[in-house]
């Protein structure tokens, strides 16, 4: 076995340490510190952006929140617009109702106070006409001129009685 | 028909001699030169751009630093990242060292020899005792004394600890070196029955094929092994069990 020669473990030992020492020192100064740099870097990145995406989220979870507060107001200013305005209308159509049954009212009292004095006036008319009929048929028929105003009296007892029938 | 150990010869390149002592330049280093150039290009290339996202070589790259670093984390603790550069290193010059091996009638597999392997397991042993030591001081030394053992039979579990200690560095070279000897010895043999069997010779051709398949898997498994054990001796010296 060549192995076990000892004229060949010196060399071998020399140049196994000469060349080990130098990619010891290869590796130790530059490749092991660049790859620590390369992989440092990326996972700074990668917790950077996750930073970033995290951030974001929040962001738009509060742009989200005040959306919706917004959108609340609004809704409960419309609501609140719209129980005014009815309220407002309810107010005016009560208003002009009044308004408008007052005149009413009292234009049917102005035209029953009308009728009133017109139908005295027609019965007055009425009493007249029967007193002087009254009175031309007892003269045709008795020859009795009678007084005027005995036959009004008689006459006019009758109407005032119809008069207050009239009224009531 | 060469033996299926003459793959292992030590061939001189450049013979050297400072005083009494050969340091020639052989094949072995040359073969460690290899793997040294290999893993900077590896490097270089995959991290040329250092991209935010990784392309292929880049990702490997990368996959073979978090391996150990993970590694090292879960088995030794926070405490031993200033390891790292030492152990990634020995992980990778192990790994192309063995795959290096595995390419046919190019690879020689330096680590095939016990020089090489014990000189690495030593180096692993001597650095960790000497942490455990600088750091616990003499409170190191009760890494010897099992938990909660009967004090009757302390004499011969110190002893047992003391000796499975001391042979920490033979069970780790051994282990490499067996593992990739007799990989390769039984590829070079069972490569001799394909020339020998003629037309019967795919049989054995085709085991060969998965025999190389199994090879690249012992070449990663070995490496893998070596880091993680000397994963195990740092967390036994930086905390002691």
């Amino acid at each position: 076995m060549p192995q076990l020669d000892p004229a060949v473990f010196l060399p071998q030992i020399f140049w196994l340490v000469v060349i080990f020492g130098l990619i010891y020192l290869f590796i130790t100064y530059n490749a092991a510190p660049r790859i620590t740099e390369v992989l440092e870097r990326r996972q700074s990145k990668i917790a950077s952006d996750l930073e970033e995406a995290s951030d974001l989220q929040v962001k738009a979870d509060e742009a989200r929140i005040l959306y919706e507060k917004s959108l609340e107001q609004a809704r409960a200013k419309a609501a609140s617009t719209i129980t005014t305005k009815r309220e407002a209308i309810k107010v005016d159509v009560e208003t002009q109702y009044n308004k408008l049954s007052e005149k009413i009212t009292a234009e049917i009292a102005v035209a029953d106070e009308k009728i009133k004095v017109a139908k005295e006036a027609a019965l007055d008319d009425v009493q007249a006409m029967a007193a002087d009929i009254c009175k031309d048929v007892i003269l045709s028929v008795s020859g009795l001129a009678l007084d005027e105003k005995v036959i009004a009296k008689v006459v006019g007892g009758k109407f005032t009685s119809v008069k207050g029938n009239v009224n009531g | 028909m060469a033996s299926p150990l003459a793959q292992f010869e030590i061939k001189t390149l450049i013979p050297i001699n400072v005083g009494a002592y050969d340091i020639s330049f052989t094949n072995s280093a040359l073969y460690m030169a290899f793997a040294v150039v290999a893993i900077m290009v590896f490097m270089i290339v995959g991290m040329r751009k250092g991209a935010l996202v990784p392309g292929r070589w880049q990702l490997c790259v990368e996959m073979c630093y978090e391996f150990i670093a993970n590694m090292l984390h879960d088995t030794a603790g926070r405490e031993a990242r200033k390891y790292f550069p030492f152990v990634f290193t020995l992980f990778m010059f192990i790994l192309f060292a063995n795959l290096i091996g595995m390419i046919p009638y190019f690879g020689f597999t330096f680590t095939s020899h016990i020089a090489v392997t014990f000189a690495m397991a030593a180096f692993v042993f001597v650095g960790v005792t000497l942490i455990g030591i600088i750091r616990h001081g003499f409170k190191f030394f009760t890494l010897f004394v099992p938990h909660g053992a009967p004090m009757a039979l302390m004499p011969l579990l110190v002893l047992i600890e003391l000796v499975s200690y001391l042979s920490r560095p033979i069970s780790l070279s051994v282990r490499l070196f067996a593992n990739m000897v007799a990989g390769h010895t039984m590829l070079k043999v069972f490569g001799g029955f394909v020339v020998a069997l003629g037309f019967f010779g795919i049989v054995p051709f085709a085991f060969i094929v998965a025999l190389t398949g199994l090879e690249l898997l012992v070449a990663f498994l070995q490496a893998y092994v070596f880091a993680i054990l000397t994963c195990m001796y740092l967390n036994d010296a930086l905390n002691l069990h």
